[in-house]
């Protein structure tokens, strides 16, 4: 079974509303996730990650395409036949009942051994570190509490896949941060696939072995953090992750993966090439603000290009540089760390240099 | 004590006297309105029968003794009194055969109503409460226009040749039954929507995604959670079906009777107003005792819902 792909989505769209209403929620889609992978569908809100996550649970059908589990097509089949659970964006958990028959009612549901299901959900209560509140109400514990139990909850079955649905965005800043370390642990310690939804760039980049940016029902690109991160293909990949400088251009030449681009005003960039695509003509050449610096004042004519400051931001860790280059319209932000006790080096209407660091630009595909 | 605190303490007085000077009105018409007829009714079932109706002043527990016990007119020995008692039975059966019907067609209706969209919502309900515009007497007489020997649904059947003969339904137990489920429905539903309206729908979803089939979901999760509405629903209904008097009248033709028309018959024909006191003040006993129960059961299941 290893080689089969624990979730396989094959050309899948979601349509609703009918004639001119209708509207693609996740258009053509196909995306692969492995077996016990951290895999993360991220993307503005509207663009398709959550009726996707949807899709696999069976609570809404496809219009067309499959959907394999462990290499069974299950598009067609109900929700409660799925060996798939799902953490709800609102927990959902059932009021009426304690923390211990919230855990143990899926097990209850599959008809297990009365027995069985106690060791059960005395193990979950105790994986995530709830044993004291197993006979208290939902109502009468915390976020954060409900937050554990909903997962001890999807957990508890020992489901193929978990599905879990923007599961940290009701939490404050601190357990949020908390629960991001506890779900990669907990998806470690139980081997079970974990398809994750969020939007939030960060929570996708630190917890998942891949991601998969999603936009108006397309998944856009599919990689590790560090690739979607570092090389991004996709303008709205570029622009969604991170904060990114666009520059057209032109290929001048190409050499080995790397083309030579004419930006005009921000002179000849060496960028690198997605893997098989090999342009000529128009390109954009994205560069992360981190991986340019100001020049110093005295060497303003050996760096890459050159511009006015518009706006210096201080943000603590590092201070942000808004500059519009020397051709009076094109913007470029850069991002430098802030050194101890260090006096603001440049101010508002300064004209400044800029260099870039070597292997740091790339061409997008479109 | 400080000048202040007799101050506030003056003050705290004068408050709780304006309260009650305030609630007085109320007070007087509840009194009145409702206490008041209730004695009243309390003192004539312990008095004498008048030959005409009304009422000797002459205390007596004859009144309560016919409530289930007869006097043989020949040895006067007293025996129980077979036709109350089977009355008594009918009215409390029928009534919670109502509140199962009413149950059974309100629990979908009021489903569908709390699913729908916000602002089509407003439209279902207001259909459910146009039957309470038109008078009960005119409804039930719609019904029996409809179910009688040359009604509707026998013209209708011997005309497709699915009946040979008109097949008797007025005058029948389900004659009554088919009046009261209907006249009772709307306030079954009622109670029940505002319940669903308050279900939070994706629970369901986590229900199915959990393996409950769509069976175990509307038992485990919907039932127990709408329970209130479930509770109101049927003591709305319970209660003004044992005490049912135009339905059972009307459809139920004179032979079979309720709790409601034997009450009526001694205050009528029966020209025993002890009688009828006491058989009232018996049903509101089990009204009262029905409540108890339903009470009960509502706490242990009603405030875990918030």
């Amino acid at each position: 079974m290893a080689d089969l792909n624990a979730v396989e989505i094959r050309n899948v769209s979601k349509i609703f509303g009918f004639g001119e209403f209708a509207f693609a929620a996740v258009n053509d889609t196909s995306v692969a996730i492995r077996q016990n992978e951290f895999f993360t569908l991220l993307g503005p809100s509207g663009c398709g990650k959550t009726t996707l996550l949807r899709l696999i649970a069976g609570f809404e059908f496809p219009t067309s395409g499959e959907i394999l589990l462990n290499g069974e097509n299950i598009a067609a089949m109900p929700p409660f036949k799925r060996p798939v659970n799902t953490v709800f964006q609102s927990y959902a958990l059932f009021p009426h009942m304690t923390v211990a028959e919230n855990i143990g009612f899926g097990l209850q549901m599959l008809g297990r051994p009365k027995a069985e299901i106690q060791a059960r959900v005395a193990e979950m209560l105790k994986l995530v570190r709830m044993e004291e509140l197993r006979g208290r109400r939902t109502s009468q514990i915390s976020g954060g509490q409900q937050q554990r139990v909903a997962l001890a909850r999807a957990l508890a079955p020992q489901p193929k896949v978990l599905l879990l649905d923007e599961p940290l965005s009701a939490l404050d800043y601190k357990l949020r941060k908390d629960m991001q370390i506890e779900l990669k642990r907990l998806q470690a310690e139980t081997g079970i696939t974990f398809i994750f939804v969020t939007h939030d760039q960060e929570e996708a980049l630190t917890m998942s072995d891949r991601v998969a940016v999603m936009s108006a029902g397309r998944i856009l690109q599919v990689g590790s953090p560090r690739e979607i991160y570092d090389a991004p293909t996709d303008r709205f990949v570029a622009d969604f992750i991170g904060e990114t400088n666009f520059l057209k251009g032109r290929v001048v030449s190409t050499e080995n993966g790397i083309a030579e681009v004419d930006t005009g005003v921000a002179g000849h960039i060496a960028a690198a090439l997605p893997t098989g695509f090999s342009p000529d003509g128009e390109v954009t050449v994205v560069l992360r603000p981190e991986h340019a610096m100001l020049c110093p004042p005295d060497a303003m004519g050996e760096c890459q290009m050159t511009g006015t400051l518009e706006n210096v931001v201080y943000f603590g860790t590092d201070t942000h540089y808004h500059v519009v280059l020397s051709d009076g319209v094109t913007p470029f932000t850069l991002r430098e760390q802030n050194k101890p006790m260090q006096a603001a080096r440049f101010a508002q209407g300064d004209r400044v240099g800029i260099s870039v660091e070597a292997n740091a630009a790339r061409v997008l595909r479109n | 004590m400080s000048e202040a605190a007799e101050v506030i303490e003056a003050e705290a007085r004068r408050d709780v006297r304006n309260r009650w000077l305030l609630s007085m009105p109320a007070l007087l018409i509840i009194l009145l309105a409702a206490a008041g007829p209730l004695l009243i009714v309390v003192v004539y079932s312990f008095l004498t029968p008048g030959p005409y109706g009304d009422v000797q002043w002459q205390p007596t527990l004859s009144g309560w003794v016919n409530v289930f016990l007869e006097r043989d007119i020949f040895d006067e020995t007293l025996s129980l009194a077979d036709a109350h008692v089977s009355i008594f039975m009918r009215s409390v059966w029928l009534s919670l055969v109502t509140t199962v019907l009413t149950l059974l067609v309100g629990f979908p209706t009021a489903y569908f109503i709390a699913t729908r969209p916000d602002n089509s919502r407003e439209l279902w309900l207001f259909l459910i409460t146009i039957p309470f515009w038109t008078n009960l007497l005119i409804r039930t007489f719609a019904i029996l226009q409809i179910i009688r020997n040359e009604g509707l649904i026998n013209t209708i059947m011997i005309k497709l040749g699915l009946f040979a003969s008109p097949v008797q339904m007025l005058f029948t137990d389900g004659a009554i039954l088919t009046g009261m489920v209907y006249v009772y429905l709307p306030l079954m539903v009622l109670p029940l929507y505002a319940s669903m309206e308050k279900l939070d729908f994706r629970l369901l979803e986590a229900g199915y995604d959990l393996y409950a089939t769509p069976f175990q979901v509307l038992r485990r999760i919907i039932v127990p959670l709408v329970k209130p509405g479930i509770i109101a629903g049927s003591i709305l209904v319970f209660i003004p079906a044992l005490g049912a008097y135009v339905t059972p009248s009307i459809l139920g033709g004179g032979k079979n009777l309720m709790l409601g028309n034997l009450i009526e018959l001694q205050f009528g024909q029966g020209r025993n107003w002890p009688l009828g006191a006491a058989l009232s003040i018996t049903l509101m006993l089990i009204v009262m005792v029905a409540l108890l129960f339903y009470v009960r059961n509502a706490k242990g299941a009603g405030g875990r819902h918030g």
